[in-house]
């Protein structure tokens, strides 16, 4: 078996401390700090509040703040190479967020100015600008979004899903998280000051990194550091407060160290989570107390110089580690004179120069998702590890909810030709779950938890699943139009912390978390049509490490208001359709069964070729024919022509004879319709038979064949759904 | 003040959107967070918004909050003591 190292081949970085490696290292040398009161858009408060700005940068071309902060990061990193990367990996959350606002404070509402709302939109363009053919996947776990979508390239690499992969974060300043964080009390007014005894708060920033990874047996000439491990975890206890005592922290620090396969004591510095909150350092400092002792390693957080870049911070942390390393040069804590002596930390006060070869870098986020991420010199002895295929997964249960209500009542609905589409009402959504459980909960966070218990009640299983994998195009919109709402209506002086908290694409999934106690792994992905997908991908990837059950879900609400600006295949039907699906999965290891995998994600932009290599990935003509007795399709209808001439490219290349289901016709408009298809999938080929009226006036059978799902458009994917 | 308490019951109700409680539920006595009615600190911030936006009163410092929403009736004294709208 071929074993690969993952080395960092480019970097590139902005941030308010600089444009570029050799701005940064140049700030960081000297201590400076990009903090400064808020100019980028007129505030209410007579005192604006200092936040971390990038300087000279301008909307050109209704190309948003976030996206442009990220092109000017991928170029740098990429400056050195001509190829296009086989992915694009980036955390995000608030994308367009800063563009949107404006439209909407003005009442704007043209069609094509929300074309860049979306957080998957950043990745899409990057991967464009780059004519990336593969993935572009975006990862959605708030302030570890940038870290987490370092472990997902990673995992990616390790199983030879790609041979080098763009991946980093970004996010724009934006008034949703000025006004937002100001909401929970959480800004520091006099700017963060991480881990001082007087420290009152974070300041919020913005910025873009990206990584080039690469993997090779060797290190290429250009390395500047290798990723050795990447750990998760999620708190599973609350929204928006981290653990009191700092548990996931140190199951993530534990995590990474495992998958670096190195000791504790081999870690020579630490780039700390530390935002400068006062129960962030101190949940953080608890959890390195339990796992260095009394022997930690030099230890600092840059974010009292650059403040905190929210989904960019991971990657802006490991592209820092990395010159770290490179450039024998310790970032001071700025902004730190007292160290609490609470906290039991003494951090790098003034940047030094010294050695160090492997470092450890943490990012905690909302929803308690954490992130911690090691990083070792190239000269080092390494990680090395053996190109591993993703298992199948085999399913335990499944749920979905329609605009015709749960699973059982969708596929009555379709086999007497009715369609599902339509919304429930909030109640009927959560009729299930208790009303304590759900009252600070909008539609979103309901409509997960809800699929999530039906899922796992579905499965029968008594263990709890440890880890959560959650797909949504568009999150929480409901939290988001009201935040956004009473915010403008209130002329900036109210928002609300519980939409604010809601807003954020994880939050259903730390809600689930939080309920199933699942402390593993906790991944949100917002890649518009193709989320559910998204997380399916990403599941499979970390699967080989996950012992217990996993849940994945896909699930979007239509707004009345926000869905039709924002995605523009809603506005191809008269009736306003939501739902998804969920499905509790574990590693496929018995021979018999009903299983899931998902085969195929390329990019359909600059890739011709994107169809024959669908079939070529599926086996041939005979094997299709053979495997799957019917085919689900799902075209967005804003995608509606681009995706039938794929359809009917693939009809011709691949000779399937069976039925074609459109399933878009009858679920509606939404992104995650896929998850829904997922779940009619599984329940088709566990019957083994299509329902009458859904495919002519008799049930079809499927002669114990498989199923496909497949989706098109700007992206072309496939999941393979087959019973043993 | 009596009308004011009871008036905040409404309000607290309605805000942290309790559909399984009445006013008579609340008992001014009862510590206001981690109690029965299982209030955390982001509600606690939602009420500080409403009690700004309702009452003109300002509770933006931890050490003032934990004092001011000890339980329901110190809430109703502080609102007593600054609001200017009452």
């Amino acid at each position: 078996m071929t074993s690969v190292r993952i080395y960092i081949a480019g970097i590139g970085l902005i941030s308010p401390l600089g444009s570029g490696l050799s701005e940064t290292r140049d700030s960081i040398r000297k201590g400076k700090t990009g903090i400064r009161p808020v100019s980028l858009f007129p505030v209410a408060q007579s005192r604006p509040l200092p936040v971390g700005e990038v300087r000279g940068l301008f909307e050109t071309g209704g190309i948003p703040r976030t996206h442009q902060l990220a092109l000017i990061a991928a170029r740098e990193a990429m400056s050195h190479f001509g190829d296009a990367p086989d992915a694009v990996v980036m955390g995000v959350t608030t994308g367009g967020m800063l563009s949107t606002e404006g439209h909407l404070k003005r009442g704007d509402q043209a069609p094509g100015l929300f074309k860049y709302h979306s957080t998957g939109s950043v990745a899409e363009y990057i991967a464009g600008e780059f004519k990336c053919k593969g993935p572009a996947i975006t990862i959605s776990t708030a302030c570890s979004s940038g870290a987490t979508a370092i472990k997902v390239a990673l995992e990616m690499l390790r199983a030879g899903q790609a041979g080098k992969v763009l991946v980093g974060g970004a996010d724009s300043l934006c008034r949703l998280t000025y006004y937002g964080f100001n909401s929970l009390q959480l800004i520091d007014p006099e700017g963060a000051r991480p881990l001082d005894i007087n420290r009152r708060g974070m300041t919020v920033s913005e910025g873009a990194a990206m990584l080039l990874l690469v993997a090779s047996p060797k290190a290429p000439d250009n390395a500047i550091a290798e990723i050795l491990g990447v750990g998760l975890s999620c708190d599973a206890y609350h929204p928006a407060s981290p653990h009191p005592e700092g548990a996931g922290a140190l199951s993530a620090m534990q995590a990474a160290i495992k998958d670096a396969d190195i000791s504790f004591t081999d870690i020579d510095y630490i780039n700390l989570h530390g935002t400068g909150t006062i129960d962030n350092d101190l949940s953080e400092a608890r959890a390195l107390n339990v796992l260095f002792g009394d022997r930690k390693p030099l230890l600092s957080s840059i974010k009292g110089a650059s403040g905190h870049p929210l989904a960019a911070a991971g990657a802006i942390d490991s592209a820092i580690c990395a010159m770290s390393i490179s450039d024998k040069l310790v970032p001071g804590n700025t902004g730190c004179d007292i160290p609490d002596p609470e906290l039991g930390l003494n951090p790098v006060k003034k940047p030094f120069e010294a050695g160090i070869q492997t470092v450890l870098s943490n990012s905690f986020g909302f929803g308690g998702n954490n992130a911690s991420v090691v990083i070792g010199s190239p000269e080092g002895r390494g990680r090395a590890v053996s190109l591993e295929k993703p298992p199948w997964l085999a399913v335990m249960g499944s749920a979905c909810i329609t605009g015709a209500g749960n699973a059982d009542k969708t596929v009555e609905s379709i086999s007497k030709g009715r369609t599902c589409k339509g919304m429930l009402s909030n109640r009927e959504i959560s009729l299930d779950l208790p009303v304590r459980t759900v009252r600070r909960l909008k539609r979103l966070p309901r409509m997960a938890l809800s699929l999530a218990t039906a899922a796992h009640e579905n499965s029968g299983l008594s263990d709890m699943p440890s880890s959560i994998f959650f797909g949504t195009g568009w999150g929480g919109l409901s939290e988001t139009y009201d935040f956004l709402s009473r915010l403008f209506e209130s002329d900036e002086r109210f928002a609300s912390p519980t939409d604010f908290i809601g807003s954020v694409h994880n939050a259903p999934a730390g809600q689930i978390a939080i309920q199933f106690k699942s402390t593993g792994p906790n991944i949100t992905t917002t890649g518009g049509d193709y989320s559910f997908e998204q997380s399916l991908f990403v599941a499979s990837l970390l699967a080989k490490n996950i012992e217990d059950t996993m849940l994945v879900i896909g699930a979007d609400e239509s707004h009345e208001v926000l869905s039709g600006l924002f995605d523009r295949s809603v506005l191809t039907d008269r009736t306003l359709s939501n739902g998804g699906g969920a499905l509790c999965l574990k590693r496929a290891e018995k021979s018999s069964g009903l299983r899931i995998f998902p085969s195929f994600f390329e990019n359909s932009e600059n890739n011709p070729p994107v169809i024959s290599s669908l079939i070529s990935k599926l086996g041939d003509q005979e094997r299709i024919n053979e495997e799957y007795g019917a085919i689900l399709v799902g075209i967005p209808g804003a995608h509606r022509e681009k995706g039938q001439k794929q359809l009917d490219e693939f009809l011709y290349l691949s000779g399937f004879r069976g039925p074609i289901i459109d399933y878009r016709t009858f679920t509606g408009e939404f992104a995650s319709a896929s998850a829904v298809a997922a779940v009619l999938a599984l329940r088709f080929v566990q019957t083994g038979e299509i329902p009458e009226g859904l495919y002519g006036k008799k049930s079809f059978h499927l002669k114990g064949k498989g199923m496909l799902a497949v989706g098109l458009g700007n992206f072309v994917t496939a999941i393979e759904v087959i019973n043993l | 003040m009596q009308k004011l308490l009871e008036e905040l019951k409404v309000k607290i109700i309605e805000t942290l959107n309790f559909e399984d409680i009445t006013p008579d539920n609340i008992d001014e006595e009862d510590q206001l967070v981690g109690g029965e009615l299982g209030i955390d600190s982001i509600d606690i911030l939602e009420l500080v918004m409403m009690i700004e936006k309702d009452y003109s009163v300002k509770i933006d410092n931890q050490e003032l909050g934990a004092k001011v929403f000890a339980n329901l009736k110190a809430l109703a004294g502080y609102i007593y003591e600054k609001s200017p709208e009452i």
